[in-house]
């Protein structure tokens, strides 16, 4: 096996250094600050004495913007058609929109840019605008930044899920108190990121936009968050068919099971009633993935198979 | 709370002792750090979630091993996250990270690993990135130790095969991912 040996790319010595050890410790601050346990009734659980993180916002942060479904089904309009919009000025319209595709529009109105000494706050103001909107206000400003839209559950719409790019790391996002429901015991809702004025990298910048019907999340919060499709439900000892019912009053349903401590099923789309359910994440509009096994408790240490609840405590994009 | 306590300490010692060949883990098998940054932060958040399956050590690596290899799975199939956990972990491999592009010998032997099935990839770097003996991979890959053996002895025999071949016409990668039953 020498042969393949030589084509390893990376040591684990070397790769144990590509990360500077601030890093890796925010990394590990940042997954034991989200829910040990998310399946409890009485939601996240946060550890005891360790400052909220504003790192939970990709999955656990409640957000208001979302609200309600009118609200998702806007959102969900003004994404599908762009080029079917009104022409600018026309009546019934409720928001201002390019005169054209690819103009620069006078004034800011999809982002808001205020300057606080070497920084720029950009917060977004209109999530659901048409990406070239954005895209020409950043060039304005100088800044290589293009912001993406991805479908998030409900309750997250209109937060920041993700930024990268080339020194992406001088790019700090913002938050703000109040702007978001209490979901997992915190209020700080990422709503924008702060850039040097002398930003010369190139950043994409990913806004959560509310989903198309049956289309995936990519990114979702605790699917008993307020706004999401199982607030308040108490799945704990529960059956399968005894929350697949309670669903149904919602009008959800379940698009996979994970089944813990089987690899061979440890995604599929059905699975015996009287089977126990364990967790749940939010999927797409009105539905979820729940994580089931035969026995009321689930499978503890010992069990069998490495990883056979994985692959993934979250849904994913297709 | 101490069994708070308790569950962060045995986080932290597993994260400590395996952050480095986990992402050594993802970095072999992707071309694309933002790729193998997401990863590492979804392996340790399944750890942290599932602690209590966390085997102890020594098998605890291969337990990872086994979470690292589902989660690359998923994102092979297109289902890639972005999270924000990773944000800072993605910027520091960009800016650090360039997987080497090999050349002569080592590009015709990256070109016949290349052509084999994605299980059998994953057999042969077990065993000679990871230097797993049958039955790490056994664990690893939740199959018994002897299909271990000889499916390990078949993707020797291929790779040897593709060697032979020589430099031929690039294959068309094939989308299949094993979905876990090496049985």
């Amino acid at each position: 096996m020498n042969q393949i040996s030589k084509i390893a790319r990376v040591s684990d010595a070397e790769a144990a250094h590509l990360a500077r050890p601030d890093t890796l410790a925010d990394l590990a601050a940042q997954i034991t600050a989200t829910a040990a346990s998310p399946a409890g009734p009485a939601g996240p659980v946060r550890p005891a004495g360790r400052p909220r993180s504003r790192a939970r916002r990709a999955w656990l942060i409640g957000v208001p913007l979302a609200a309600g479904v009118a609200v998702a089904a806007v959102a969900v309009t003004s994404m599908v058609s762009p080029a079917h919009r009104a022409p600018a000025g026309q009546a019934g319209h409720a928001r201002p929109v390019p005169a054209g595709h690819g103009s620069v529009p006078v004034r800011a109105q999809v982002l808001s840019f205020v300057r606080h000494g070497q920084y720029i706050d950009v917060i977004v103001r209109d999530p659901v605008a048409d990406p070239a909107q954005y895209r020409a206000e950043f060039a304005r400003h100088h800044l290589n930044i293009t912001l993406k839209l991805l479908p998030v559950s409900p309750s997250i719409v209109g937060t920041v899920v993700y930024f990268g790019g080339n020194h992406a790391s001088a790019i700090t996002p913002i938050t703000a108190t109040g702007a978001c429901h209490e979901a997992s015991g915190t209020d700080q809702c990422p709503v924008g990121v702060r850039v040097p004025v002398h930003f010369r990298g190139q950043a994409d910048l990913v806004f959560g936009r509310a989903a198309r019907p049956g289309e995936h999340y990519e990114s979702t919060a605790s699917a008993f968050a307020p706004g999401e499709v199982m607030h308040g439900m108490n799945i704990h000892g529960k059956t399968v068919a005894r929350v697949e019912a309670m669903l149904r009053r919602r009008h959800a349903t379940v698009a996979r099971f994970n089944v813990a401590g089987n690899s061979a099923a440890s995604n599929v789309t059905s699975v015996p009633g009287r089977w126990y359910v364990y967790d749940a994440v939010p999927w797409a509009q009105h539905q979820v993935l729940l994580f089931v096994g035969p026995s009321r408790t689930e499978p503890k240490a010992g069990a069998p198979v490495p990883g056979s609840s994985a692959p993934s405590p979250s849904p994913s994009s297709k | 709370m101490p069994a708070q306590d308790e569950r962060q300490r045995r986080f932290e010692a597993a994260y400590t002792a395996h952050h480095g060949p986990i992402l050594g883990y993802l970095l072999r098998r992707t071309d694309n750090p933002d790729d193998a940054a997401d990863a590492l932060a979804e392996v340790f958040l399944i750890a942290w979630r599932r602690l209590p399956d966390l085997p102890a050590e020594p098998q605890a690596r291969l337990w990872l091993y086994g979470v690292a290899r589902r989660v690359l799975a998923n994102q092979r199939r297109g289902e890639r996250r972005r999270s924000a956990l990773a944000d800072r972990l993605r910027a520091d491999l960009v800016d650090a990270y360039r997987p080497p592009e090999y050349t002569g010998e080592l590009a015709r032997i990256a070109a016949a690993f290349g052509r084999l099935p994605e299980a059998e990839r994953e057999l042969l770097a077990l065993s000679a990135w990871e230097g797993l003996g049958y039955g790490q991979i056994a664990e690893v890959l939740d199959c018994s130790r002897n299909a271990v053996r000889i499916r390990l002895h078949r993707a020797r025999r291929r790779l040897a095969a593709e060697l032979d071949r020589g430099p031929a016409q690039p294959v068309p990668h094939r989308a299949h991912v094993p979905s876990g039953d090496f049985r």
